[in-house]
């Protein structure tokens, strides 16, 4: 208000405030404040925590002070078999089911690729769509019981053809299977979703022109589909990759990990040892592990981003 | 001849709709079931639905304070997250502070850390701050771990327009305030119906953060399911299809009235187009 009125006055401290933070050199980074405060408070600070604890012998329920063993929680990781074994089974589920739902995702995008016509589509697009927002707690329960060996409905399919019923997530032979087919079931909509935006960045005209050279359906698909559509498939591989490595709560509430560790990926290993056994050092320091695993994920996921800025700067348009 | 075959392609089509649809449709049923016909041996298909289930879920005071929980961390968190993202995203698009690519990766790389690693030392920090079990601490860790999500989104959005809008504004004496709420904010709104409907999603969902960071007085929808799954010796299924049920509602609805923004949302914004 007093602005307004004193024209003549020198100016105030709050119009010197205002142009102030209208000046080039400052604004950039006030914008950034509040993403910074964030940034600090509730990652860089309890990262650096991590990284401390990582180096300390420290048990919640044992009420000892931490203490520092250097890289004693490393050591014993590095040479906990558990550990190897968790970290491999989480590369298997994560290398088989990208790879089926990738596989699963391309046939039906390619499918799904007429579909405009499709009378509701929407509604059907929306059905496909569904598994992947779902609560995975609630999906993960559900199918325990749609896996159950008396009550499930799979085993009563399975009976009504005449084969014995399968104690699916109770059996160490079947239970990885069993998990594996709930996630696919879950996130093979998300690759035909990025199988169908993949179509869609296939020009009109070259497809055009394939069909009047009478390109075969495979050549096409090679050197037409996949010349255009292979960088957003690619992100799609990715993304999926790297949600696959954080799968827990969807098989948590499946088996916990069990039978015996059969579906124990690492992330409800680190869960387990934390939240469970309250071994924080040791947890800590698997966590420091991971988080180095995940930062090479994200690295690639950059790299292909911008890989495909430079090539796509390189040819004029 | 080939009206036939477009009925049966579209035939096929709905098929595998329905296909990855069933387990879903398969809960609703169930929620319409009682304790004995879900258990029964086969299954029943047909059968006189009952609203009693509702009723006694309903009536469940941890149900019902669990529904508005979620409502409050994940509307509350996904909005303070957007509006901070977007002064983050404006000012790496159109200043391009130093470090840039550098803060873009280190907000990428939180939300690829798996969620057990990710909470570890936050569960520290909030014990030792008595930040456990609050609203405070739960939604703004909820709104942090939104941010990345959202830059990522708006930055892109924000980097399609073009630069001469505020160049026009700053001419015409606007302040930089007023080119990004007036000039910039409505142009790039299919970029936040994204980041606010994925966020949301994300929130609604998330089990591992609330049932670690939070506690009785904060439990969502999903830590409720979890924690109340037993009764009598065995898991109650009633009140797992009837939560469930309600519980999916949003979401579903979401996907079917937000389709355009699917694309966007689930990549980060690095892939946009029409599906």
């Amino acid at each position: 208000m007093e602005t307004a009125t004193a024209t003549r006055a020198p100016p105030s401290w709050a119009t010197r405030l205002a142009a102030l933070l209208q000046r080039r050199s400052v604004l950039p980074t006030l914008l950034l404040i509040p993403v910074l405060v964030f940034f600090i408070i509730w990652n860089t600070m309890p990262t650096l925590w991590l990284l401390g604890l990582s180096f300390y012998r420290f048990s919640l329920t044992s009420g000892r002070p931490p203490r520092f063993t250097g890289f004693g929680n490393f050591q014993s990781i590095l040479q906990d078999s558990e550990v190897w074994l968790a970290l491999s089974r989480t590369f298997l589920f994560v290398f088989s089911a990208v790879g089926i739902e990738t596989v699963l995702g391309l046939l039906l995008g390619l499918l799904f690729w007429g579909s405009q016509r499709l009378p509701g589509r929407r509604v059907a697009l929306t059905m496909l769509f569904t598994p992947m927002v779902l609560t995975p707690v609630a999906a993960g329960t559900f199918w325990r019981l749609i896996y159950d060996p008396t009550f499930g409905v799979l085993n009563a399919a399975l009976r009504g053809i005449g084969l014995p019923s399968v104690n699916f997530l109770g059996n160490a032979r079947t239970a990885f299977g069993a998990v594996l087919a709930v996630d696919v079931w879950m996130w093979t909509p998300f690759m035909v979703l990025m199988t169908l935006a993949a179509l869609a960045s296939v020009p009109k005209a070259e497809l055009e022109a394939a069909e009047i050279d009478r390109l075969s359906w495979l050549q096409r698909l090679r050197l037409v589909i996949l010349h255009h559509g292979k960088f957003i498939l690619l992100l799609g591989i990715l993304l999926r990759t790297i949600d696959a490595f954080k799968t827990m709560d969807l098989i948590y509430d499946m088996t916990f990990g069990g039978p015996g560790s059969t579906t124990e990926l690492v992330a409800i290993m680190l869960y387990r040892r934390a939240f469970e056994v309250f071994a924080m050092g040791w947890s800590s320091a698997l966590a420091v592990i991971l988080l180095l695993i995940s930062i090479a994920f994200t690295a690639t996921f950059i790299f292909v981003l911008h890989a495909r800025e430079r090539r796509s700067q390189d040819v004029p348009t | 001849m080939r009206a036939l075959r477009t009925h049966l392609y579209h035939a096929l089509l709905w098929a595998v709709a329905l296909l990855f649809f069933a387990p879903v449709a398969w809960i609703v049923l169930s929620s319409f079931k009682t304790a004995d016909q879900i258990l029964a041996v086969p299954p029943t298909l047909f059968f006189r639905p009952t609203l009693a289930n509702y009723v006694r879920v309903l009536s469940n005071p941890n149900i019902v304070s669990g529904f508005g929980n979620s409502l409050i961390l994940s509307c509350s968190s996904v909005l303070i997250a957007v509006a901070v993202s977007f002064l983050a995203a404006f000012s790496f698009s159109r200043f391009k502070p130093r470090g840039t690519a550098f803060l873009m990766f280190l907000l990428l790389s939180i939300r690829m850390l798996p969620g057990s690693a990710a909470i570890l030392p936050v569960y520290l920090m909030y014990v030792g701050l008595g930040w456990k079990d609050t609203y405070f601490g739960v939604i703004l860790f909820y709104a942090m771990f939104s941010v990345p999500f959202s830059v990522w989104i708006l930055k892109g959005f924000i980097d399609g327009v073009s630069p001469r809008f505020d160049e026009t504004g700053l001419v015409n004496g606007a302040g930089w305030f007023r080119i990004m709420t007036r000039l910039i904010f409505p142009q790039v709104m299919p970029g936040v119906i994204a980041a606010l409907i994925f966020n949301f999603i994300f929130v609604w969902n998330e089990f591992l953060f609330n049932y670690i960071i939070g506690g009785p007085r904060t439990a969502n929808i999903p830590t409720a399911l979890a924690t109340g799954l037993y009764s009598g010796g065995g898991v109650d299924w009633t009140f797992v299809s009837v939560t469930t049920t309600l519980y999916i509602v949003p979401p579903i609805l979401v996907v079917f009235l937000f389709q355009r923004y699917l694309l966007v949302g689930m990549t980060f914004g690095t892939v946009r187009g029409e599906v």
